[in-house]
């Protein structure tokens, strides 16, 4: 976990630097800058010291928070700006993953349970189609008929442009009006994976003999699926959530580009086109950061769900 | 089957592409911009009077030049890193493998914007980028299955038979693993198509060629849903989920074939 941070942290900033040009190139569009100015800018980034100097200087204001100042939010900290996207997309990322992960769990054991059936075949035929769509393009045919077509939710944004609310409800009420069209992409992008995992361990799960025994005892049917079969089978789905992580969050990407949700995926596409290099590395850090510490999250609740598991 | 017939099917729209379509795809002004799907312009036109057919047909040369290309370097690298590291094991396989360790869990779509934005927009760019990204899988499934064949008596045998390691490695290792590597390529195919797209789409494509993704970028940024042009949204994308599909289906079905046991 640490060892992966740290590569993390000095890739960010190697990448920049073992980039064909030096950064200062990079970061003026406009080549005709006068040379005082350039030596200027090349001081006050530390560019004139070696590597190493820059090296440290980097990881110091690194630990104090400090990520550099934004260049198309002049002169606003990228870490400001940062901080408030991060909520957005913790909200859009944190319903879509839990209603991806419990659709993937029910359809997996339905699936499972009636393998080779008509139930089980259509499942998994629905799920193929949407896990082979581009998540984008998803994204995009929902907005054109439920946003531009039938006009039921907004084009884009977060909240409504208005001066405030009469109450709380109000305020909660609109920004699920705004979200659920980012939260139905992701989700129907998403969960076909989990249903096919879920299927899987389901299927392996059933043979077991304790599954007999509960089938013996004379248990229902649900009972034994849902009680005895599924709780069983669920453990796999906590690492491949966590593994999936990483996907989800590059899906987060393209969806709130899509709708213009003003998380931190936006903001990348923003700063990419807006050529905005300190923006672009401090949103990837602190994407890659939130991933690693989900991850180990993921692993001590593992360890807690599955007493075998020893760290 | 399916599959097979999907990737024929857009083969020879590759092939055929200029014989397929009246219109230069960067043309301007080929019809009233916005025109909706007509016999003249068989999927309308875009935001500045191009066909839009003849860029979709144009495009699939790009999508898939991209995709056979960083999928033949992604199983060359990964092939060759999966050989040495399930051969040689010791500090070698250690190193490649906490590499593969840490690149699984840095998130990638982030990252690969991060280094295409710096690098710039070039196909060429992209496709580094997408082989960057690419190789991991396969050097594990690739290594795997060597850790299991170097333990075959028959390597022992050529081994006593005074053979090199890379004669070992190339003659002996390398023809059976070739079953396992050929599913594994096509679905880098469906990878490099899919990242390339995904790429495209945020922007960072070339915008001296247009591929699938590239055009969807364009609907998104040039008002194609003000315009309800559905005819730029749906194409596109259509093809990237066909094409995908169709490749998914043949490396699952050679999976099949060659590999039996694995079947469920």
């Amino acid at each position: 976990m640490f060892a992966t941070l740290f590569i993390v942290v000095t890739l960010n900033f190697a990448i920049p630097r073992i980039m064909p040009g030096d950064p200062i190139t990079h970061l003026m569009i406009d080549a005709r800058i006068p040379p005082a100015a350039r030596d200027a800018l090349i001081k006050r980034f530390h560019m004139d010291k070696s590597v190493f100097e820059q090296y440290v200087s980097y990881i110091s204001n690194l630990l104090q928070g400090n990520l550099g100042l934004s260049f198309s939010h002049y002169p606003r900290h990228v870490s400001t700006v940062i901080l408030e996207r991060f909520p957005w997309t913790l909200l859009l990322l944190g319903i879509s993953t839990f209603l991806s992960t419990l659709l993937g769990l029910v359809l997996g054991v339905v699936s499972a349970w009636r393998h080779g059936e008509k139930i089980d075949i259509s499942i998994q035929t629905f799920g193929l189609a949407l896990w082979s769509m581009p998540i984008y393009w998803l994204g995009m045919l929902l907005l054109y008929y439920f946003g531009f077509q039938l006009g039921l939710v907004p084009l884009g944004g977060a909240t409504s442009p208005r001066l405030g609310y009469p109450n709380e409800i109000e305020y909660i009420k609109d920004v699920l009006w705004h979200i659920a069209l980012p939260i139905a992409t992701l989700t129907l992008g998403g969960f076909a994976s989990n249903t096919l995992i879920m299927r899987g361990s389901m299927l392996e799960v059933v043979k077991e003999d304790y599954i007999m025994t509960a089938e013996a005892k004379g248990l229902g049917e649900r009972t034994v699926m849902w009680k005895h079969a599924a709780r069983n089978a669920m453990l796999p789905m906590v690492t491949v959530v966590a593994l999936h992580l990483a996907g989800i969050v590059g899906g987060a990407v393209y969806t709130e580009t899509v709708f213009s949700y003003p998380g931190v995926g936006r903001l990348i596409y923003d700063a990419v086109l807006a050529h905005d290099y300190p923006l672009l590395q401090g949103s990837f850090l602190i994407i890659a950061i939130t991933v690693l510490m989900a991850n180990f999250f993921a692993d001590i609740i593992y360890a807690y769900l599955d007493p075998r598991i020893k760290f | 089957m399916v599959g097979l017939i999907i990737i024929l099917f857009f083969m020879m729209i590759v092939l055929m592409a200029p014989m397929l379509t009246q219109w230069d795809p960067y043309k301007m002004n080929t019809g009233p911009p916005f025109s909706p799907p007509s016999s003249e312009h068989p999927l309308g036109t875009n935001d500045m009077g191009q066909d839009l057919f003849s860029q979709l047909i144009y495009g699939a040369r790009i999508s898939l030049m991209v995709g056979l290309v960083a999928a033949s370097v992604n199983v060359t690298v990964g092939t060759m890193v999966g050989l040495l590291s399930g051969y040689f094991g010791g500090k070698l396989d250690e190193f490649f493998m906490r590499l593969i360790d840490v690149m699984i869990i840095i998130p990638g779509i982030p990252i690969m914007v991060l280094i295409a934005a710096y690098l710039g927009p070039s196909i060429w760019n992209i496709i580094f980028i997408l082989v960057i990204f690419g190789w991991t899988s396969i050097a594990r499934v690739i290594r795997s299955q060597v850790l299991m064949i170097k333990e075959y008596p028959y390597i022992d045998a050529s081994k006593a038979a005074g053979a090199g390691s890379f004669r070992i490695i190339f003659d002996h290792i390398l023809p059976n693993i070739i079953s396992l590597m050929l599913p594994q390529a096509i679905l880098s195919v469906v990878g490099a198509i899919l990242g390339e797209a995904g790429l495209s789409f945020l922007g960072l494509g070339d915008p001296t060629h247009v591929s699938w993704g590239m055009l969807l970028y364009y609907a998104e940024a040039y008002g194609a849903f003000l315009r309800k042009a559905w005819w730029w949204i749906i194409p596109p994308g259509l093809c990237i989920t066909l094409v995908g599909l169709g490749f998914t289906f043949v490396g699952y079905a050679l999976n099949d074939i060659f590999n039996p046991r694995l079947r469920r």
